[in-house]
């Protein structure tokens, strides 16, 4: 009990000196405070009408049209898919970035996401087969162990 | 009659409690983490008066930067994961129960709105993208707070549940925790994929790697540029024959030419650059120690000094060398970088290298030196 008051108090503490930081900030200005409120309560509202639904959704899709040999490895490729195309998202829209500077940002990214992609991909393709080739083996009718040397 | 999505309809193994706490450790060390360095950075760019920010490990700011921003990438997947694992409590139903029961989910909307603040303009940042009007490190010091803040406070409010769903045992094994175990697996797969396509921007051996990484590790001499000269308006003054550095004492005001600046004895050091977006080089850099620079104006090493640049605006024109760095025989007056003389973009005609110092405090295109 006296663990869960002491991370409560310092809990508040740091929510309190961080609002007063928020405040200092935006030093009276309404439409700072606005922006500011609007990027914080943003992306709660992105995740949960836009990311999340649609995420669970394909996941639920893959999990009942793919069998179970299938089903893992194209989910793992698609989360890896989901998480390097939301890191790509500043590479690649650039509206309001500083100039590219030699040695910085000037990598070709979108050649770079596709590769990266390219190589998630193979490597589900990958997985699929070994994992088939294993599910074959062991149901096919004989039942001879996968170790058997015939 | 249509009755509306509730929390019983999520049935996946993700939405066990033994899955959300399990995501919950490991975005706190994440993001604990990630706070501890950014804390670190702050104190290294704004030493407070109790604090001196040390210069030894040369690397030290180097890796607790680099560990800054790879902590914050890797929590990118750990919170959209740990957001999916709890998502059927939006869902609950009455939204409200009681007082308490409504602060707390105020508390996690704090957290959450929090949370995806700091990854997001994190994220925005490094890749030096700012699409909002407010000043990006403030605004991101100010959120880690409230962050850490709502953290605390949701373990405070939830620990029994944590504790029961961390130690929990049961007696025969529960036919649902294979596909748990699955959905940790393929979360930190994802960890490592986000780790690895970006951490090259500090760790050279996965430069060739992370296709994502903000830095390409080249540029003039083999080194980036984060602000060229041209941007910085210093193009001519820079070249000017007419350029002298100023240093300025409590006794006087010294002017040296840099054919002056060169005649004296010169150092070899090799001490990285580590810039606060995370991207960080090695190189080898040749010049005049501070040290020696200032003993030769008659004043004494270990005193803060005052750097200004011949960049007119510019948030960063200027940085205060604190003491410990002016003392250290590692911090030079650099007017060489890996064997040539300074590039333009590099801070011709000489520039500030020390060790274990945020990149925007290595001031290039020095003008003006105070010890003060």
């Amino acid at each position: 009990m006296i663990a869960r008051v002491l991370l409560a108090v310092l809990g508040l503490a740091a929510l309190a000196w961080g609002a007063w930081c928020v405040l200092e900030l935006a030093g009276g200005s309404v439409s700072t405070v606005v922006e500011l409120v609007a990027w914080l309560v943003g992306g709660p509202v992105l995740h949960d009408v836009v990311l999340a639904p649609v995420a669970g959704g394909l996941g639920w899709l893959l999990a009942h049209r793919l069998g179970p040999v299938w089903a893992t490895p194209v989910r793992a490729g698609a989360t890896a898919t989901g998480v390097l195309v939301l890191l790509a998202v500043p590479l690649l829209w650039r509206l309001h970035s500083g100039p590219v500077n030699p040695g910085l940002h000037d990598r070709d990214h979108p050649l770079g996401v596709a590769l990266a992609l390219a190589v998630v991909w193979l490597l589900v393709l990958l997985a699929g087969l070994v994992r088939t080739a294993r599910h074959r083996r062991r149901h096919r009718p004989g039942g001879l162990s996968p170790r058997s040397p015939c | 009659m249509r009755r509306g999505v509730r929390e019983s309809d999520f049935t996946a193994a993700a939405h066990h409690a033994r899955v959300s706490a399990r995501l919950g450790l490991w975005l706190g060390v994440a993001f604990g983490l990630c706070f501890v360095t950014g804390l670190l950075s702050h104190a290294a760019q704004h030493p407070p008066g109790w604090l001196s920010w040390p210069s030894r490990p040369v690397s030290l700011y180097r890796i607790t930067q680099g560990l800054h921003v790879i902590s914050g990438i890797a929590a990118i997947p750990l919170l959209l994961a740990k957001l999916w694992s709890v998502y059927p409590k939006l869902f609950t139903r009455p939204l409200v129960r009681s007082l308490p029961h409504a602060l707390e989910r105020a508390s996690v909307l704090v957290l959450s709105g929090a949370a995806l603040f700091e990854v997001t303009t994190g994220l925005f940042n490094v890749a030096q993208n700012y699409p909002w009007t407010f000043f990006f490190p403030a605004a991101h010091h100010a959120v880690a707070w409230l962050a850490v803040g709502a953290i605390l406070l949701h373990v405070a409010v939830q620990l029994p549940v944590i504790r029961a769903a961390l130690t929990r045992r049961g007696p025969t094994a529960d036919p649902a925790e294979p596909a748990r175990r699955s959905f940790l697996r393929t979360t930190w797969l994802a960890v490592g994929v986000a780790v690895v396509a970006t951490a090259g921007a500090g760790v050279p051996l996965l430069r060739r790697v992370s296709v994502l990484a903000w830095s390409s590790g080249t540029g003039p001499q083999g080194l980036p540029v984060n602000r060229t000269a041209q941007a910085a308006g210093v193009v001519a003054e820079a070249q000017d024959v007419a350029w002298r550095l100023e240093v300025v004492t409590p006794h006087g005001v010294s002017r040296l030419s840099l054919a002056e600046l060169a005649a004296l004895p010169r150092t070899e050091v090799d001490l990285p650059i580590a810039c606060v977006e995370g991207w960080s080089a090695s190189a080898r850099w040749t010049g005049v120690r501070i040290a020696d620079l200032l003993r030769a104006v008659g004043a004494e090493p270990g005193r803060p000094v005052w750097v200004e640049s011949l960049e007119r605006g510019g948030a960063y024109r200027a940085s205060l060398l604190p003491g410990t760095h002016t003392a250290d025989p590692l911090t030079l007056l650099a007017l060489g970088l890996n064997g040539q003389p300074l590039d333009l973009d590099h801070g011709f005609p000489c520039r500030i290298i020390a060790p274990s110092q945020p990149g925007v405090t290595q001031t290039k295109w020095v003008a003006r030196l105070e010890v003060r």
